[in-house]
Protein backbone atom coordinates (compact mmCIF):
# COMPACT_ATOMS: atom_id res chain seq x y z
CA UNK A 1 0.00 0.00 0.00
CA UNK A 2 2.63 2.33 0.74
CA UNK A 3 4.33 1.54 -2.37
CA UNK A 4 1.50 3.33 -4.08
CA UNK A 5 2.19 6.68 -1.57
CA UNK A 6 5.86 6.79 -2.63
CA UNK A 7 6.12 8.08 -6.04
CA UNK A 8 3.39 10.54 -5.65
CA UNK A 9 5.24 12.13 -2.84
CA UNK A 10 7.76 14.03 -4.99
CA UNK A 11 7.00 17.49 -7.00
CA UNK A 12 3.80 17.03 -7.42
CA UNK A 13 2.58 17.91 -3.74
CA UNK A 14 4.36 21.29 -4.39
CA UNK A 15 2.17 22.57 -7.14
CA UNK A 16 0.05 25.36 -6.38
CA UNK A 17 -4.18 25.09 -7.10
CA UNK A 18 -4.28 26.84 -10.52
CA UNK A 19 -8.10 28.09 -11.28
CA UNK A 20 -9.65 26.10 -12.96
CA UNK A 21 -10.44 27.34 -16.22
CA UNK A 22 -10.92 25.48 -19.37
CA UNK A 23 -9.75 29.06 -20.84
CA UNK A 24 -6.02 30.00 -20.78
CA UNK A 25 -5.44 33.16 -18.87
CA UNK A 26 -3.59 35.89 -18.73
CA UNK A 27 -3.08 35.75 -14.85
CA UNK A 28 -2.73 32.09 -14.62
CA UNK A 29 -0.32 31.78 -17.31
CA UNK A 30 2.05 34.77 -16.16
CA UNK A 31 2.00 32.45 -12.46
CA UNK A 32 2.10 29.62 -14.01
CA UNK A 33 5.16 30.35 -15.52
CA UNK A 34 7.02 32.38 -13.01
CA UNK A 35 5.79 30.10 -9.75
CA UNK A 36 6.12 26.52 -11.60
CA UNK A 37 10.28 27.61 -13.00
CA UNK A 38 10.73 28.01 -9.74
CA UNK A 39 9.59 25.18 -7.83
CA UNK A 40 10.32 22.55 -10.75
CA UNK A 41 13.72 23.78 -10.54
CA UNK A 42 14.52 25.06 -7.30
CA UNK A 43 12.72 22.97 -5.13
CA UNK A 44 12.00 20.13 -6.77
CA UNK A 45 15.92 19.16 -6.81
CA UNK A 46 15.47 19.54 -2.85
CA UNK A 47 11.53 18.28 -2.60
CA UNK A 48 12.51 14.68 -4.04
CA UNK A 49 15.18 14.31 -1.67
CA UNK A 50 13.39 15.68 0.80
CA UNK A 51 10.48 13.88 0.81
CA UNK A 52 12.11 10.55 -0.52
CA UNK A 53 14.17 10.64 2.54
CA UNK A 54 11.45 10.64 4.91
CA UNK A 55 8.81 8.97 3.35
CA UNK A 56 11.72 5.83 3.80
CA UNK A 57 11.87 7.07 7.33
CA UNK A 58 8.17 7.00 7.81
CA UNK A 59 7.99 3.99 5.85
CA UNK A 60 10.45 1.95 7.79
CA UNK A 61 9.30 3.61 10.81
CA UNK A 62 5.72 3.01 9.91
CA UNK A 63 6.08 -0.92 9.31
CA UNK A 64 7.41 -1.19 12.13
CA UNK A 65 4.83 0.14 14.46
CA UNK A 66 1.67 -0.40 12.12
CA UNK A 67 2.02 -3.76 10.13
CA UNK A 68 0.73 -3.97 7.09
CA UNK A 69 -3.74 -2.88 7.74
CA UNK A 70 -4.60 -4.68 4.16
CA UNK A 71 -3.96 -7.65 5.83
CA UNK A 72 -6.55 -7.15 8.37
CA UNK A 73 -9.28 -6.16 6.02
CA UNK A 74 -9.10 -9.53 4.17
CA UNK A 75 -12.18 -10.81 5.29
CA UNK A 76 -15.66 -12.09 3.70
CA UNK A 77 -19.19 -13.20 5.06
CA UNK A 78 -18.67 -15.98 5.95
CA UNK A 79 -15.85 -14.98 7.99
CA UNK A 80 -17.59 -11.94 9.70
CA UNK A 81 -20.37 -14.43 10.60
CA UNK A 82 -18.44 -16.55 12.43
CA UNK A 83 -16.31 -14.22 14.00
CA UNK A 84 -19.02 -12.41 15.33
CA UNK A 85 -20.37 -16.01 17.49
CA UNK A 86 -16.85 -16.72 18.38
CA UNK A 87 -16.69 -12.69 20.36
CA UNK A 88 -20.09 -12.88 21.83
CA UNK A 89 -20.24 -16.13 23.24
CA UNK A 90 -16.69 -17.74 23.31
CA UNK A 91 -17.83 -20.53 25.39
CA UNK A 92 -19.59 -22.30 21.98
CA UNK A 93 -16.44 -22.25 20.51
CA UNK A 94 -15.13 -25.69 20.22
CA UNK A 95 -12.04 -25.26 18.15
CA UNK A 96 -8.98 -24.42 19.23
CA UNK A 97 -7.54 -20.72 19.57
CA UNK A 98 -4.46 -20.37 18.38
CA UNK A 99 -3.73 -18.76 14.69
CA UNK A 100 -2.87 -20.66 11.72
CA UNK A 101 0.98 -20.05 10.51
CA UNK A 102 2.41 -19.94 7.50
CA UNK A 103 6.03 -19.88 6.01
CA UNK A 104 6.08 -16.90 3.90
CA UNK A 105 9.63 -15.81 2.42
CA UNK A 106 11.60 -17.91 5.16
CA UNK A 107 9.29 -16.48 7.67
CA UNK A 108 6.82 -17.44 9.54
CA UNK A 109 3.85 -15.25 9.54
CA UNK A 110 -0.13 -15.43 10.23
CA UNK A 111 -2.60 -16.80 7.68
CA UNK A 112 -5.14 -13.60 6.72
CA UNK A 113 -8.25 -13.62 8.29
CA UNK A 114 -10.36 -15.49 5.59
CA UNK A 115 -8.70 -19.08 5.94
CA UNK A 116 -8.33 -18.40 9.38
CA UNK A 117 -11.01 -18.17 12.49
CA UNK A 118 -9.01 -16.93 15.13
CA UNK A 119 -7.30 -13.97 13.05
CA UNK A 120 -7.57 -10.43 14.19
CA UNK A 121 -9.71 -8.12 11.64
CA UNK A 122 -10.48 -4.55 11.86
CA UNK A 123 -13.05 -4.41 9.91
CA UNK A 124 -15.48 -5.83 12.64
CA UNK A 125 -14.28 -3.06 15.31
CA UNK A 126 -14.36 -0.55 12.91
CA UNK A 127 -18.29 -1.47 11.83
CA UNK A 128 -18.76 -2.33 15.71
CA UNK A 129 -17.46 1.20 17.07
CA UNK A 130 -19.91 2.80 14.43
CA UNK A 131 -22.75 1.08 15.23
CA UNK A 132 -22.40 1.60 19.40
CA UNK A 133 -21.90 5.53 18.20
CA UNK A 134 -25.24 5.26 16.32
CA UNK A 135 -27.27 3.30 18.70
CA UNK A 136 -26.05 5.73 21.74
CA UNK A 137 -27.15 8.45 19.53
CA UNK A 138 -30.65 6.78 19.25
CA UNK A 139 -30.56 6.21 22.69
CA UNK A 140 -30.02 9.57 23.69
CA UNK A 141 -32.23 11.46 21.16
CA UNK A 142 -35.30 8.67 22.73
CA UNK A 143 -34.15 10.80 25.98
CA UNK A 144 -34.22 14.35 24.26
CA UNK A 145 -30.89 15.27 24.62
CA UNK A 146 -29.85 14.86 20.86
CA UNK A 147 -27.71 16.71 19.14
CA UNK A 148 -24.60 16.52 16.42
CA UNK A 149 -22.09 17.95 19.46
CA UNK A 150 -23.41 15.13 21.65
CA UNK A 151 -22.54 12.76 19.01
CA UNK A 152 -19.04 14.28 18.47
CA UNK A 153 -19.00 13.94 22.48
CA UNK A 154 -20.11 9.91 22.53
CA UNK A 155 -17.41 9.27 19.32
CA UNK A 156 -14.58 10.86 21.67
CA UNK A 157 -15.45 8.73 24.18
CA UNK A 158 -15.61 5.76 22.30
CA UNK A 159 -12.23 6.40 21.64
CA UNK A 160 -11.02 6.92 24.62
CA UNK A 161 -12.80 3.42 25.80
CA UNK A 162 -10.90 1.94 22.94
CA UNK A 163 -7.27 3.61 23.34
CA UNK A 164 -8.01 2.49 26.77
CA UNK A 165 -8.52 -1.33 26.26
CA UNK A 166 -5.43 -1.54 23.83
CA UNK A 167 -3.60 -0.10 26.86
CA UNK A 168 -4.75 -2.15 28.94
CA UNK A 169 -3.93 -4.78 26.54
CA UNK A 170 -0.15 -3.74 25.92
CA UNK A 171 0.76 -3.08 29.44
CA UNK A 172 -0.10 -6.36 30.24
CA UNK A 173 2.02 -7.58 27.27
CA UNK A 174 5.10 -5.40 28.59
CA UNK A 175 5.02 -6.07 32.01
CA UNK A 176 5.57 -9.76 30.94
CA UNK A 177 8.32 -8.65 29.33
CA UNK A 178 7.91 -8.49 26.03
CA UNK A 179 5.13 -6.42 23.86
CA UNK A 180 6.18 -7.82 20.39
CA UNK A 181 2.24 -8.55 19.02
CA UNK A 182 2.18 -5.87 16.53
CA UNK A 183 -0.08 -2.85 17.51
CA UNK A 184 -2.83 -3.69 14.96
CA UNK A 185 -3.06 -6.70 16.40
CA UNK A 186 -3.87 -5.00 19.95
CA UNK A 187 -6.51 -2.58 18.35
CA UNK A 188 -8.29 -5.03 16.51
CA UNK A 189 -8.67 -7.32 20.21
CA UNK A 190 -9.79 -4.72 21.92
CA UNK A 191 -11.95 -2.72 19.41
CA UNK A 192 -14.31 -6.66 19.64
CA UNK A 193 -15.76 -5.05 22.70
CA UNK A 194 -17.91 -2.94 20.50
CA UNK A 195 -19.13 -5.94 19.50
CA UNK A 196 -20.90 -6.66 22.74
CA UNK A 197 -21.16 -2.83 23.78
CA UNK A 198 -23.43 -2.39 20.32
CA UNK A 199 -26.05 -5.18 21.49
CA UNK A 200 -26.20 -3.70 24.92
CA UNK A 201 -27.53 -0.63 23.98
CA UNK A 202 -29.54 -2.14 21.38
CA UNK A 203 -30.97 -3.57 24.43
CA UNK A 204 -31.05 -0.45 26.74
CA UNK A 205 -33.39 1.22 23.78
CA UNK A 206 -35.56 -1.73 23.35
CA UNK A 207 -36.07 -2.38 27.36
CA UNK A 208 -34.50 -0.76 29.83
CA UNK A 209 -34.26 -3.40 32.31
CA UNK A 210 -32.54 -5.81 29.55
CA UNK A 211 -29.71 -3.51 29.99
CA UNK A 212 -28.85 -4.82 33.47
CA UNK A 213 -28.94 -8.40 32.10
CA UNK A 214 -26.87 -7.79 29.36
CA UNK A 215 -24.04 -5.88 30.14
CA UNK A 216 -22.85 -7.60 32.92
CA UNK A 217 -23.45 -10.87 30.28
CA UNK A 218 -21.63 -9.34 27.63
CA UNK A 219 -18.93 -8.71 30.09
CA UNK A 220 -18.52 -11.68 31.14
CA UNK A 221 -17.96 -12.95 27.46
CA UNK A 222 -15.37 -10.45 26.48
CA UNK A 223 -13.43 -11.36 29.31
CA UNK A 224 -13.52 -15.04 28.80
CA UNK A 225 -12.86 -14.29 25.04
CA UNK A 226 -9.70 -11.53 25.81
CA UNK A 227 -8.29 -14.31 28.28
CA UNK A 228 -8.68 -16.91 25.67
CA UNK A 229 -6.80 -14.63 23.04
CA UNK A 230 -4.14 -13.23 25.19
CA UNK A 231 -3.12 -16.80 26.35
CA UNK A 232 -2.41 -17.71 22.84
CA UNK A 233 -0.67 -14.16 22.14
CA UNK A 234 0.98 -14.73 25.54
CA UNK A 235 2.52 -18.42 24.85
CA UNK A 236 3.73 -16.76 21.51
CA UNK A 237 5.33 -14.06 22.35
CA UNK A 238 7.04 -14.63 25.67
CA UNK A 239 9.99 -17.64 26.47
CA UNK A 240 9.80 -17.73 29.70
CA UNK A 241 6.79 -19.26 31.20
CA UNK A 242 5.93 -17.62 34.87
CA UNK A 243 2.58 -19.63 35.35
CA UNK A 244 1.19 -17.54 38.54
CA UNK A 245 2.29 -13.86 37.10
CA UNK A 246 0.35 -14.66 33.58
CA UNK A 247 -2.70 -16.22 35.67
CA UNK A 248 -2.99 -12.95 37.91
CA UNK A 249 -2.59 -11.07 35.06
CA UNK A 250 -4.97 -12.53 32.56
CA UNK A 251 -7.46 -12.11 36.02
CA UNK A 252 -6.62 -8.56 35.86
CA UNK A 253 -7.88 -8.22 32.17
CA UNK A 254 -11.21 -9.69 32.93
CA UNK A 255 -11.71 -7.80 35.62
CA UNK A 256 -11.13 -4.37 34.10
CA UNK A 257 -13.93 -5.15 31.26
CA UNK A 258 -16.39 -4.42 34.19
CA UNK A 259 -15.44 -0.71 35.40
CA UNK A 260 -14.69 -0.40 31.39
CA UNK A 261 -18.10 -1.57 30.63
CA UNK A 262 -19.90 0.38 33.10
CA UNK A 263 -18.06 3.15 31.65
CA UNK A 264 -19.10 3.05 27.95
CA UNK A 265 -22.50 1.53 28.33
CA UNK A 266 -23.70 4.80 30.44
CA UNK A 267 -24.25 6.80 27.66
CA UNK A 268 -24.39 10.24 28.54
CA UNK A 269 -23.11 13.67 27.60
CA UNK A 270 -20.74 14.17 30.57
CA UNK A 271 -17.55 12.46 31.11
CA UNK A 272 -18.60 9.50 33.88
CA UNK A 273 -22.14 10.87 35.04
CA UNK B 1 -15.22 82.80 16.35
CA UNK B 2 -16.31 80.97 13.87
CA UNK B 3 -14.26 78.67 11.69
CA UNK B 4 -14.87 78.80 7.76
CA UNK B 5 -14.38 75.61 6.29
CA UNK B 6 -16.00 74.42 3.16
CA UNK B 7 -18.95 72.49 3.33
CA UNK B 8 -19.59 69.89 0.29
CA UNK B 9 -23.07 71.10 -0.65
CA UNK B 10 -25.25 68.15 -1.52
CA UNK B 11 -26.79 69.02 -4.55
CA UNK B 12 -28.77 66.77 -6.95
CA UNK B 13 -28.61 69.05 -10.02
CA UNK B 14 -27.18 68.48 -13.29
CA UNK B 15 -23.50 67.82 -13.04
CA UNK B 16 -23.29 71.67 -14.56
CA UNK B 17 -23.73 73.18 -11.23
CA UNK B 18 -20.77 75.11 -10.48
CA UNK B 19 -21.21 73.91 -6.65
CA UNK B 20 -21.09 70.40 -8.15
CA UNK B 21 -17.45 70.64 -9.21
CA UNK B 22 -16.18 69.73 -5.69
CA UNK B 23 -17.83 66.56 -5.59
CA UNK B 24 -16.31 66.22 -8.61
CA UNK B 25 -13.23 66.78 -7.36
CA UNK B 26 -13.46 64.57 -4.73
CA UNK B 27 -14.33 61.24 -6.71
CA UNK B 28 -13.26 59.64 -9.75
CA UNK B 29 -16.26 59.84 -12.52
CA UNK B 30 -17.52 56.17 -13.35
CA UNK B 31 -17.69 55.93 -17.22
CA UNK B 32 -21.07 55.12 -18.57
CA UNK B 33 -21.96 51.66 -19.14
CA UNK B 34 -21.78 50.65 -22.81
CA UNK B 35 -22.64 47.43 -23.80
CA UNK B 36 -21.19 45.11 -26.36
CA UNK B 37 -19.66 48.53 -27.66
CA UNK B 38 -16.89 45.96 -29.20
CA UNK B 39 -14.07 48.61 -26.84
CA UNK B 40 -11.19 46.42 -25.34
CA UNK B 41 -12.61 46.97 -21.97
CA UNK B 42 -15.33 44.33 -22.08
CA UNK B 43 -13.51 41.96 -23.97
CA UNK B 44 -11.31 40.31 -21.25
CA UNK B 45 -10.82 36.47 -21.04
CA UNK B 46 -13.29 35.10 -18.21
CA UNK B 47 -10.25 34.10 -15.88
CA UNK B 48 -8.21 37.83 -15.84
CA UNK B 49 -11.79 39.42 -15.92
CA UNK B 50 -12.03 37.78 -12.14
CA UNK B 51 -8.69 39.12 -10.99
CA UNK B 52 -8.31 42.41 -12.68
CA UNK B 53 -11.16 44.12 -10.80
CA UNK B 54 -8.79 44.16 -7.88
CA UNK B 55 -5.26 44.31 -9.86
CA UNK B 56 -6.57 46.84 -12.17
CA UNK B 57 -4.23 48.18 -14.80
CA UNK B 58 -1.17 45.59 -14.47
CA UNK B 59 -2.92 42.47 -16.03
CA UNK B 60 -5.24 44.38 -18.57
CA UNK B 61 -2.45 45.50 -20.96
CA UNK B 62 -1.55 42.33 -22.11
CA UNK B 63 -5.42 41.57 -21.13
CA UNK B 64 -5.78 43.91 -24.13
CA UNK B 65 -3.75 42.72 -26.65
CA UNK B 66 -4.41 38.90 -25.80
CA UNK B 67 -8.45 38.81 -25.55
CA UNK B 68 -9.26 40.97 -27.82
CA UNK B 69 -9.99 37.78 -30.18
CA UNK B 70 -12.63 36.33 -27.90
CA UNK B 71 -15.37 38.53 -27.45
CA UNK B 72 -18.79 38.67 -25.08
CA UNK B 73 -20.41 36.14 -27.95
CA UNK B 74 -17.96 33.22 -27.83
CA UNK B 75 -18.03 32.85 -24.47
CA UNK B 76 -19.12 29.40 -23.09
CA UNK B 77 -22.65 29.37 -21.10
CA UNK B 78 -21.55 29.75 -17.62
CA UNK B 79 -23.20 26.27 -16.62
CA UNK B 80 -20.85 24.33 -19.20
CA UNK B 81 -18.26 26.79 -17.89
CA UNK B 82 -18.65 25.47 -13.98
CA UNK B 83 -19.21 21.88 -15.25
CA UNK B 84 -22.82 21.94 -14.01
CA UNK B 85 -25.25 19.99 -16.44
CA UNK B 86 -28.42 20.04 -15.15
CA UNK B 87 -30.08 17.23 -17.07
CA UNK B 88 -27.29 14.98 -16.11
CA UNK B 89 -28.18 15.82 -12.74
CA UNK B 90 -31.51 15.57 -13.08
CA UNK B 91 -31.02 12.01 -14.81
CA UNK B 92 -28.67 10.94 -11.48
CA UNK B 93 -31.38 11.90 -9.19
CA UNK B 94 -34.38 9.92 -11.50
CA UNK B 95 -31.84 6.87 -11.02
CA UNK B 96 -31.50 6.94 -7.67
CA UNK B 97 -35.75 7.40 -7.26
CA UNK B 98 -36.02 4.11 -8.34
CA UNK B 99 -35.25 2.05 -5.28
CA UNK B 100 -35.22 -1.21 -6.87
CA UNK B 101 -33.17 -0.87 -9.88
CA UNK B 102 -30.60 1.78 -9.92
CA UNK B 103 -29.37 2.52 -13.38
CA UNK B 104 -25.61 3.07 -12.72
CA UNK B 105 -24.80 3.84 -16.53
CA UNK B 106 -25.58 7.40 -15.43
CA UNK B 107 -23.54 7.70 -12.71
CA UNK B 108 -20.13 6.87 -14.66
CA UNK B 109 -18.74 10.35 -14.66
CA UNK B 110 -18.96 11.54 -11.43
CA UNK B 111 -19.77 14.83 -10.82
CA UNK B 112 -20.45 17.04 -7.05
CA UNK B 113 -22.74 19.27 -8.05
CA UNK B 114 -26.00 17.68 -7.49
CA UNK B 115 -24.28 16.18 -4.19
CA UNK B 116 -23.87 20.13 -3.23
CA UNK B 117 -27.87 20.70 -4.59
CA UNK B 118 -29.15 17.83 -2.52
CA UNK B 119 -27.06 19.22 0.40
CA UNK B 120 -28.59 22.43 0.09
CA UNK B 121 -32.29 20.93 -0.21
CA UNK B 122 -31.26 18.69 2.93
CA UNK B 123 -30.31 21.62 4.72
CA UNK B 124 -33.31 23.89 3.82
CA UNK B 125 -35.17 21.23 5.11
CA UNK B 126 -33.79 20.82 8.18
CA UNK B 127 -34.19 24.68 8.29
CA UNK B 128 -37.80 25.00 8.03
CA UNK B 129 -37.81 22.04 11.20
CA UNK B 130 -36.12 24.70 13.28
CA UNK B 131 -32.21 23.09 12.61
CA UNK B 132 -29.58 24.99 11.74
CA UNK B 133 -27.14 22.16 11.06
CA UNK B 134 -25.50 23.35 7.64
CA UNK B 135 -21.81 23.12 9.18
CA UNK B 136 -22.42 19.88 10.76
CA UNK B 137 -24.46 18.18 7.65
CA UNK B 138 -21.63 18.92 5.42
CA UNK B 139 -18.94 17.98 7.71
CA UNK B 140 -20.77 14.57 8.27
CA UNK B 141 -21.15 14.02 4.46
CA UNK B 142 -17.31 15.07 4.27
CA UNK B 143 -16.30 12.22 7.30
CA UNK B 144 -18.76 9.63 5.83
CA UNK B 145 -17.82 9.77 2.27
CA UNK B 146 -14.21 9.67 4.01
CA UNK B 147 -15.19 6.60 5.74
CA UNK B 148 -16.79 4.89 2.79
CA UNK B 149 -13.30 5.01 0.89
CA UNK B 150 -11.52 3.69 3.51
CA UNK B 151 -13.42 0.46 4.12
CA UNK B 152 -13.71 0.36 0.23
CA UNK B 153 -10.05 0.21 -0.56
CA UNK B 154 -8.94 -1.66 2.45
CA UNK B 155 -11.76 -4.61 1.57
CA UNK B 156 -11.01 -4.64 -1.77
CA UNK B 157 -7.23 -4.77 -1.56
CA UNK B 158 -4.97 -4.09 -4.59
CA UNK B 159 -7.56 -4.71 -7.36
CA UNK B 160 -10.08 -1.60 -5.82
CA UNK B 161 -10.21 1.37 -7.63
CA UNK B 162 -12.73 3.39 -5.86
CA UNK B 163 -11.92 7.36 -5.76
CA UNK B 164 -12.93 9.64 -3.42
CA UNK B 165 -14.51 12.27 -5.71
CA UNK B 166 -16.56 8.94 -7.07
CA UNK B 167 -17.35 8.09 -3.59
CA UNK B 168 -18.54 11.60 -2.71
CA UNK B 169 -20.31 11.66 -5.49
CA UNK B 170 -22.20 8.14 -5.13
CA UNK B 171 -22.64 9.27 -0.86
CA UNK B 172 -24.08 12.42 -1.77
CA UNK B 173 -26.48 11.38 -4.79
CA UNK B 174 -27.91 8.73 -2.56
CA UNK B 175 -28.64 11.14 -0.15
CA UNK B 176 -32.01 11.63 -1.99
CA UNK B 177 -34.11 9.54 0.32
CA UNK B 178 -32.79 11.44 3.25
CA UNK B 179 -33.92 14.28 1.85
CA UNK B 180 -37.19 13.34 0.92
CA UNK B 181 -37.72 11.75 4.38
CA UNK B 182 -36.39 15.41 5.86
CA UNK B 183 -39.28 16.54 3.47
CA UNK B 184 -41.62 14.35 4.89
CA UNK B 185 -40.94 14.54 8.19
CA UNK B 186 -41.99 17.69 8.82
CA UNK B 187 -45.33 16.63 8.63
CA UNK B 188 -45.19 14.10 11.26
CA UNK B 189 -44.92 14.00 15.22
CA UNK B 190 -41.62 14.88 16.48
CA UNK B 191 -39.46 11.57 17.41
CA UNK B 192 -40.63 8.60 19.29
CA UNK B 193 -40.77 5.17 17.82
CA UNK B 194 -42.89 5.98 14.84
CA UNK B 195 -39.89 7.97 13.37
CA UNK B 196 -37.23 5.26 13.69
CA UNK B 197 -39.95 3.03 11.72
CA UNK B 198 -40.20 5.49 8.25
CA UNK B 199 -36.78 6.27 9.30
CA UNK B 200 -35.90 2.50 8.80
CA UNK B 201 -37.53 2.38 5.14
CA UNK B 202 -35.47 5.63 3.57
CA UNK B 203 -32.32 4.58 4.86
CA UNK B 204 -32.64 0.95 3.69
CA UNK B 205 -33.70 2.68 0.28
CA UNK B 206 -30.45 4.81 0.49
CA UNK B 207 -28.52 1.93 1.63
CA UNK B 208 -29.70 -0.14 -1.18
CA UNK B 209 -28.71 2.94 -3.98
CA UNK B 210 -25.22 3.43 -2.51
CA UNK B 211 -24.28 0.25 -2.44
CA UNK B 212 -25.54 -0.70 -5.85
CA UNK B 213 -23.45 2.16 -7.56
CA UNK B 214 -20.70 1.78 -5.19
CA UNK B 215 -20.82 -1.95 -6.60
CA UNK B 216 -21.20 -1.50 -9.94
CA UNK B 217 -19.07 1.40 -10.23
CA UNK B 218 -16.24 -0.22 -9.47
CA UNK B 219 -14.11 -3.30 -9.84
CA UNK B 220 -13.02 -4.94 -6.38
CA UNK B 221 -16.56 -4.79 -4.81
CA UNK B 222 -18.53 -7.60 -5.75
CA UNK B 223 -17.59 -10.25 -3.21
CA UNK B 224 -18.39 -7.50 -0.69
CA UNK B 225 -21.43 -6.53 -1.27
CA UNK B 226 -22.98 -6.92 2.63
CA UNK B 227 -19.63 -5.67 4.00
CA UNK B 228 -20.28 -2.62 2.26
CA UNK B 229 -23.47 -2.26 2.54
CA UNK B 230 -23.34 -2.03 6.41
CA UNK B 231 -20.84 0.41 5.89
CA UNK B 232 -23.52 2.42 4.22
CA UNK B 233 -26.31 1.71 6.38
CA UNK B 234 -24.42 3.38 9.35
CA UNK B 235 -24.02 6.32 6.82
CA UNK B 236 -27.43 6.49 6.39
CA UNK B 237 -28.44 5.85 9.49
CA UNK B 238 -26.80 8.66 11.30
CA UNK B 239 -27.87 11.18 8.91
CA UNK B 240 -31.45 10.42 9.78
CA UNK B 241 -30.42 10.45 13.21
CA UNK B 242 -30.47 14.09 12.28
CA UNK B 243 -33.41 14.04 10.97
CA UNK B 244 -35.46 12.44 13.80
CA UNK B 245 -34.20 14.08 16.58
Amino acid sequence: MYNNVRPQLGVPQFQPQLPTSSQPNVFGNAFNAAGSGLIRGGLGAYGEKIFGSSSEYVQSNITRYFSDPQYYFQVNDHYVKNKLKVVLFPFLHRGHWTRITEPVGGRLSYKPPIYDINAPDLYIPLMAFGTYVVLAGISLGLRGKFSPEALNWLFIKGMVGWCMQTALLKLTLLSLGSGEAPLLDIVAYAGYTFAGMSLAALGKIISGYSHYALMPWFCLCMGIFLVKTMKRVLFAEVRSYDSSKHHYLLLFIALAQFPLFMWLGNITVNWFI
Amino acid sequence: MEKEFKVPPVSFASVGNPAGQNLQNRRVPIPPFQPNSGIPFMSFDIGSAAVSTSSGPIYSGPGIGGGGSVNFDDEEPLLDELGIHPDQIWSKIRSVLNPFRVNHTVHKDSDLSGPILLYMAFCLFQLLAGKIQFGVILGWIVVSSIFLYVVFNMLAGRTGNLDLHTCTSVVGYSMLPVVIFSAISLFLPQGGFFGLAIAAVFVLWATRASTGLVVSLTDGGDEHRGLIAYACFLIYTLFSLLVIF
